[in-house]
C-alpha cells in the first residue's frame, strides 16, 4: 500500500526503501543492466566493470571518527568493492548551503583525498552548486565510481547458498551509534566511534584466501540485519544467527540498551557481510582478523535452505526466534 | 512499559547522579531514591533512577528456585 | 544460564498437565517473551495471552487527536516519546503531521522537554505524557522542573493511568498474571497481597530471560497447586515498600481520575490528571482544548487485544491492511504492543 508522499521511512534503506524502488525506479528504468546489487557490473571492451552512485547527506556532517566527506568516498569505493571490484575513479557533485564555512569545506575536501589515497582511486571530476540558506542542510555530496571486476569473481546478492557460513568483518551498528550521539538529542555520552572505512583492501585480502566467496555486501543505513534480510530474499535462503557470537562494542551495547535500540539494524559505514562456502570461514575470518579494519570479524551464523527469506536468532536459552524484518523510521523506545 | 536499563551510578550531583551502563552515560534524575553513592547499581527508566539493584541476577534467580522447590 | 534457570526452564517445557492461562500484562514483557524465544518453549497447555500493559495502546485515539491539535492548531511544540509518534488519530498521526509542518520532537525523558522548552521561550512546550506508575514520577518531574524553574511556556498532555483496577477487570481471563516488574518497582508489593485476598493471583516478574523463566516455573508450580498465591520473583529490584518518594512526588503532583482505556472502556480512579496546584502546567486548560472523542478504524480489534479475548493474528487486519508501516490501530506501532510483537517475531510460527 504506497502512500502518497515521500516520508522519512522512504529513505532509512528498509521495506519503505524498497517498494519505492519497485513501484517508481525499476518501474521506469526497466533494462537488462538494471542492478539490484551494491553496484552495476557492465561488459565493456573485453571488461568487466562496475559502476555505481551514492548519495550523501549525514547530519551533522562530522562526527567522532570522520566526516561527511570521508563518508562519501568510502560508501562508493564499498559498493564497488563488494562487486569484486578494484575501486579505480570517482566524481563527486557537492551541493552547498549559502553561509558554509569554507575551513569546513576544505576540511571535508582533505578527507576525501585522505580516504581515497587510502582506498587507491582518484577524483577526477566533480560539480559544485550552491543553494540558498535553508534551501540544503549544510552540504550535500554524490559520489559516483567505477572500478574493474578482477578475472574470475562475481560475488553477488542473489549467490548465497545453503550451508555458507555468514561473516561479519567486526562490531555492528557503531557509525549509526556515533551518529546518534553526535546529534546530542538525548544528553548521552558514550566513547563510540563510527566505523567508516574503505574496504577494497579487505575485500582484496579475503579474496586472495577464497576466490568462490558467493557475496560481500557492505552494511550502511538499515545496518546488518537488512542486509540479511536482503540477501535472504534475494539468494532464496533462510539464515539462521546466533546471538552470542554477533560483536557488540559495548558502549554501543549500551546507548542501545538506553534507547531500545537493536544494534543489527543501526548503520555501520565500515563492515562487510561475508556470505562463503563453510570450509573457507575460519580462514577468511582469520585473515580479516589480521586487516586494520576487522579486527574483530566473526561468524555470526549460516545460510539454511529451510524457510527461504527469512532470518531466525538462537538466543541466549537456546531457543529459535525471528530476528524482526526491517522497517520504517529508527525510532527509539522508552516504553 | 517498563523498558528499564541496569547502570551503575559513577558520580552525585544535586537531585541527579550520572549513570554508566557499559560506557554509555548519561545524567538521570536522583530524586526518587535516598543516599545514592557512586558504585551502587540502579535501574534506570525515561531519565529517572527508579530503584536501586541490591543483588546480583544470578543470586536472584538462585533464590527464587530454591524457595519453590523447598 | 545457571542451574536453577535451567531447571526452571525445564519445568515450562515439560509440564503437561490442565491447561494453564498466564496474562503479561507488561508490554516489555510480551516483546521480551518473544525475543528471547521463550514462546517457542513453551507447552501447548501453557497459554500465554497478552494484557492492557502497553500504556501507547491503551491511550484512547482521541488523545492522539488532541496532540495533532495542539501540533497543528495551535502551533505547539510537541515532545514525545518515539513510541507516539505513528499511533493512528481519527485522521492523522503525529507523524502525518508532522510531514504537514508540525514541529514534533522525540525526547528521552520528560525532563529533556523541559529543557527545550527552557531554552526556547518564545515557543510553548507540551509533553505527552502517557504511561503507567513506572513513567508517571518522570512526569512529575518534569513539571516540578519546570515550576522550580519559571519555565512557563511548558505544559503536561495528560494519558498517565494506575493499574490496580485493570487487574481486577481481568480476573477472570487468566489463572495468574506475570506482573509488572518496574511498575511494581515503585508501588511496592503491599498491593499483590490485597489482590492475592481477592483470588487474583501472580508473580512479580523482571525482564532477563533468566528471571521470565524462573518467574513462568513459579506461576505453573502455584497454579497447580491451587491455592491463591504471589511471589517477588523480581527481589533485586523490587522492594516491599517500592519507592515512598516516588508515590509522594506523584501524590503532590497528580490527582486520580476516571480514564478511558481502549479495549476496556471506562474504569474508575485509574487515571492521574495534574491537581489544581499544578493546573498551570495542564495543556489542556491552557490551550482550552475541546473535549475529543476519537474514532478508530472500524476494522481495528485493539480493544479485544487488549483484553486478552482476541489473538492478533486473528483479527482480519492484521498483517493485510494493519503493518507497521502502516498501522490500523496502537498495538501494531507501539514497540510495546501485543500486535507488533506478533508481526515483528511472526507469531507462533
Amino acid at each position: 500500500m504506497m502512500k502518497k508522499n515521500i516520508t522519512l521511512a522512504h529513505g532509512a534503506g528498509g521495506r519503505d526503501t524498497s517498494e519505492l524502488i519497485e513501484t517508481i525506479f525499476k518501474k521506469h528504468f526497466d533494462n537488462p543492466d538494471l542492478t539490484a546489487d551494491d553496484a552495476a557490473v557492465l561488459s565493456f571492451g573485453g571488461k568487466k566493470l562496475a559502476f555505481t552512485t551514492d548519495g550523501f547527506i549525514v547530519s551533522p556532517f562530522e562526527f567522532k571518527g570522520g566526516n561527511i566527506g570521508k563518508l562519501s568516498v568510502c560508501g562508493t569505493v564499498n559498493d564497488l568493492s563488494c562487486m569484486g571490484a578494484r575501486p579505480l575513479y570517482l566524481a563527486c557533485s557537492f551541493v552547498i548551503e549559502e553561509g558554509f564555512p569554507l575551513e569546513k569545506l576544505e576540511e571535508i575536501t582533505a578527507a576525501m583525498e585522505k580516504t581515497a589515497a587510502e582506498a587507491g582511486v582518484r577524483i577526477v571530476a566533480g560539480d559544485t552548486k550552491v543553494a540558498g540558506k535553508g534551501q540544503v542542510d549544510h552540504i550535500f555530496i554524490t559520489t559516483t565510481g567505477i572500478g574493474e571486476v578482477l578475472e574470475g569473481v562475481s560475488p553477488s546478492g542473489a549467490s548465497a547458498k545453503p550451508g555458507d557460513a555468514v561473516i561479519v568483518t567486526g562490531d555492528v551498528g557503531r557509525h549509526g551509534c556515533a551518529i546518534l550521539l553526535a546529534r546530542d538529542e538525548y544528553g548521552m555520552e558514550a566513547d563510540v566511534t563510527s566505523d567508516c572505512a574503505p574496504l577494497w583492501g579487505t575485500v582484496k585480502s579475503v579474496l586472495d584466501v577464497a576466490k568462490d566467496v558467493h557475496v560481500f555486501r557492505d552494511a550502511t543505513r538499515g545496518g546488518v540485519g537488512t542486509v540479511l534480510y536482503e540477501i535472504a530474499s534475494q539468494s532464496k535462503v533462510g539464515i539462521r544467527l546466533d546471538s552470542q557470537a554477533i560483536p557488540v562494542d559495548p558502549g554501543v551495547a549500551g546507548v542501545c540498551g538506553m534507547l531500545g535500540l537493536e544494534p543489527l539494524y543501526l548503520a555501520c559505514e565500515g563492515r562487510l557481510v561475508i556470505f562463503a562456502p563453510r570450509a573457507h570461514a575460519e580462514e577468511i575470518v582469520k585473515v580479516l582478523r589480521e586487516g586494520k579494519y576487522s579486527r574483530n570479524a566473526a561468524v555470526i551464523g549460516e545460510v539454511t535452505a529451510e524457510a527461504p527469506g527469512r532470518v531466525t536468532v538462537r538466543t541466549e536459552i537456546g531457543a529459535e526466534t525471528l530476528l524482526p524484518p526491517p522497517g520504517g523510521e529508527l525510532l527509539p523506545r522508552i516504553f | 512499559m517498563c523498558v528499564g536499563l541496569s547502570a551503575k551510578v559513577v558520580k552525585v550531583g544535586d537531585g541527579t547522579a550520572i549513570i554508566d551502563a557499559n560506557g554509555a552515560r548519561r545524567e538521570v534524575s536522583a530524586r526518587l531514591l535516598d543516599e545514592l553513592e557512586p558504585g551502587d547499581y540502579v535501574m534506570v527508566h525515561a531519565g529517572a533512577a527508579i530503584a536501586k539493584i541490591t543483588q546480583d541476577e544470578n543470586e536472584e534467580t538462585a533464590d527464587v528456585m530454591k524457595e519453590l522447590c523447598e | 544460564m545457571n542451574a536453577e534457570v535451567e531447571l526452571a526452564k525445564k519445568i515450562v517445557e515439560s509440564y503437561d498437565g490442565p491447561k494453564i492461562r498466564i496474562m503479561e500484562v507488561c508490554g516489555t514483557h510480551t516483546h521480551e517473551i518473544f525475543r528471547y524465544g521463550i514462546r517457542r518453549i513453551l507447552p501447548k497447555s501453557v497459554q500465554l495471552i497478552s494484557g492492557p500493559g502497553c500504556p501507547v495502546c491503551v491511550t484512547p485515539t482521541g488523545y492522539i487527536d488532541e496532540a495533532v491539535m495542539l501540533a497543528l492548531d495551535k502551533g505547539a511544540v510537541i515532545c514525545t516519546f518515539g513510541d507516539l509518534v505513528r499511533v493512528p488519530g481519527t485522521e492523522k498521526s503525529l507523524a502525518d503531521a508532522r510531514a504537514e509542518g508540525a514541529r514534533v520532537k522525540i525526547v528521552y525523558a520528560p525532563s529533556d522537554a523541559v529543557d527545550y522548552a527552557a531554552q526556547h521561550r518564545d515557543e510553548q512546550v507540551v509533553f505527552l505524557s502517557v504511561g503507567f506508575e513506572t513513567t508517571t514520577p518522570a512526569s512529575c518531574l518534569a513539571v516540578r522542573q519546570a515550576k522550580e524553574n519559571g519555565v512557563e511556556n511548558f505544559s503536561l498532555l495528560t494519558a498517565n493511568k494506575t493499574m490496580d483496577n485493570a487487574y481486577r477487570l481481568l480476573k477472570g481471563s487468566t489463572d495468574a498474571f506475570l506482573f509488572p516488574g518496574h511498575v511494581s518497582a515503585i508501588t511496592g508489593t503491599k498491593i499483590y497481597d490485597k489482590l492475592k485476598d481477592e483470588g487474583i493471583c501472580g508473580t512479580v516478574t523482571g525482564f532477563t530471560s533468566g528471571e521470565i523463566l524462573t518467574a513462568l516455573a513459579v506461576n505453573i508450580k502455584k497454579v497447580q497447586a491451587c491455592a491463591p498465591f504471589f511471589v517477588n520473583c523480581y527481589p533485586r529490584v523490587v522492594h516491599e515498600d517500592g519507592s515512598p518518594a516516588a508515590r509522594k512526588l506523584m501524590a503532590e503532583t497528580m490527582t486520580p481520575c476516571d480514564a478511558e482505556w481502549r479495549g476496556l472502556g471506562r474504569i474508575a480512579g485509574s487515571g492521574l490528571k495534574l491537581n489544581d496546584e499544578n493546573a498551570d502546567f495542564d495543556a489542556r486548560l491552557k490551550f482550552a482544548l475541546p473535549a475529543l472523542v476519537g474514532r478508530s478504524n472500524p476494522v481495528c480489534r485493539c480493544g479485544d487485544v487488549l483484553r486478552g479475548v482476541c489473538r492478533p493474528d486473528e483479527c482480519k487486519a492484521f498483517g493485510k491492511a494493519c503493518v507497521p508501516e502502516h498501522p490500523v490501530g496502537a498495538c501494531m506501532v507501539s514497540s510495546e504492543g501485543a500486535c507488533s510483537a506478533w508481526y515483528k517475531y511472526g507469531g507462533d510460527l
